[in-house]
């Protein structure tokens, strides 16, 4: 077809950038489920404090703008850390668009991740514990097993989302497949096939996905 | 100069105007989304033939990430149809052309909520369908999806930053000018994120007041 071969011609470069793109991904989800786990575990503790600061973390990161927390701590954060330190700090961006992507993300997956644990019946945990089960052997043979399951569809939808979101780092120089878009576009002067060619393969790839993960949430159900 | 007193004097004025694009992209495109999602859901449940094409358009809407629809409606747009003619209007095209089909799906999740045999009995009684839809399908849709509405307007003006990137004048867009002016990201970056973030959370605040409100005034 007309205007796609351009696809093809630059094909090295495009396949570097998806790949900075799920490099960023992966990392930036790893990071988040840790937070957000670390969120969650604190958002359900006894003590108070510790569940107000988690509750203000979990509310204040999912309030904030992607695009916002991914240019203050690119910006910003290097800055503070270098005057605390005093010294020069510079960050790569990639490791700016990790951070920020995997907190941003955080906060959604400790809302799941306390779902799924508070949606386990109170009678399972009160049984277990009148049948003298241990604390640990409550959580790890009758609250995980079910909590895992009733949140595994909301996880993967979840970060289906975080992928989508990684085509945003671009604007903070890291080199992903929007960058090298966007220079081939300044370079050939044709956004017309490119930026349409792109939008309908993140189509196609985002719909397989989704729908592979409604498959997992059918028979999760 | 200390930031405070910068930002009082010189930069008030750009960042509250700023304040106003944003706003004003994200009520724009909320209202031009939730009037073409209304409109879809509508002509589906009138037009079956159409129901596959529509499927494309809310799938297409849903799963391609909104930066590249920003880039295909301010760019590739122009190029074929040649308009929108100014970032403002590519600026809410795009953010009303993805809420459109999240909206979509929220209103007939909201129509659907509504018992059939109310539809049938109001068709017993003789009212007119057109009644029947202001009096007995729409209230009770609207307060049924009162807070996804909510939701989505919330993250619409999340989105909004965005169309910093297409060089419109909002919040974000002006920070990141008055760094390049200053120099400095620390104070203004932080003062921006910090008006971002309490925007968003009295949002979800009175989102979150106006589901306990629905969910006491239906019961359940």
């Amino acid at each position: 077809m007309y205007g796609l071969s351009i696809f093809w011609d630059y094909r090295v470069i495009l396949w570097h950038g998806l790949l900075i793109n799920l490099l960023v991904f992966l990392l930036s989800s790893c990071l988040g489920l840790i937070v957000g786990l670390l969120a969650c575990i604190c958002r359900l503790s006894s003590l108070r404090p510790v569940r107000t600061l988690a509750a203000c973390y979990i509310e204040v990161i999912r309030s904030a703008p992607e695009l916002v927390l991914l240019f203050w701590i690119y910006s910003v954060v290097p800055v503070l850390l270098s005057d605390l330190l005093r010294t020069h700090l510079s960050f790569d961006p990639i490791v700016s668009a990790t951070l920020a992507l995997g907190l941003v993300s955080s906060g959604y997956f400790a809302e799941t991740f306390r779902a799924g644990i508070q949606a386990v019946p109170a009678g399972h945990v009160e049984a277990a514990q009148a049948l003298g089960m241990t604390g640990a052997a409550i959580l790890r043979r009758i609250v995980l097993p079910q909590a895992v399951r009733l949140m595994l569809p909301e996880l993967m939808s979840q970060n289906i989302g975080l992928l989508k979101t990684t085509t945003l780092v671009s604007v903070i120089t890291v080199p992903d497949i929007m960058y090298q878009i966007n220079l081939i576009v300044q370079q050939e002067m044709r956004p017309l096939p490119l930026y349409t060619g792109t939008a309908v393969a993140f189509f196609v790839l985002i719909l397989i996905l989704t729908s592979l993960v409604g498959r997992v949430g059918l028979r999760g159900a | 100069m200390s930031f405070w007193t910068r930002t009082l004097l010189a930069d008030a004025g750009p960042l509250l105007h700023g304040l106003y694009v944003t706003l004003s992209i994200s009520l724009i495109a909320f209202v031009v989304a939730a009037t073409v999602g209304l409109g879809i859901c509508v002509a589906r449940s009138r037009l079956p033939v159409l129901t596959p094409l529509f499927a494309v358009y809310i799938a297409f809407c849903r799963n391609t990430p909104i930066f590249i629809q920003l880039l295909w409606v301010a760019y590739a747009w122009y190029e074929l149809l040649g308009w929108p003619k100014e970032v403002y209007t590519a600026a809410w095209v795009a953010l009303a052309l993805q809420s459109s089909g999240y909206l979509a799906e929220t209103f007939r999740a909201g129509i659907d909520s509504v018992p059939g045999g109310q539809i049938e009995a109001a068709h017993a009684l003789g009212i007119t369908p057109l009644t029947t839809w202001r009096r007995i399908i729409a209230p009770q849709m609207l307060l049924t999806i009162a807070p996804s509405l909510m939701n989505q307007l919330i993250v619409i003006i999340k989105c909004s930053t965005l169309v910093s990137v297409i060089a419109v004048p909002d919040l974000m867009f002006q920070a990141l000018r008055l760094t390049g002016i200053w120099g400095d990201p620390v104070p203004i970056m932080s003062f921006v994120a910090v008006i971002f973030i309490a925007v968003i959370m009295a949002l979800s605040a009175l989102s979150k007041s106006l589901a306990d409100h629905t969910r006491a005034r239906l019961g359940s």
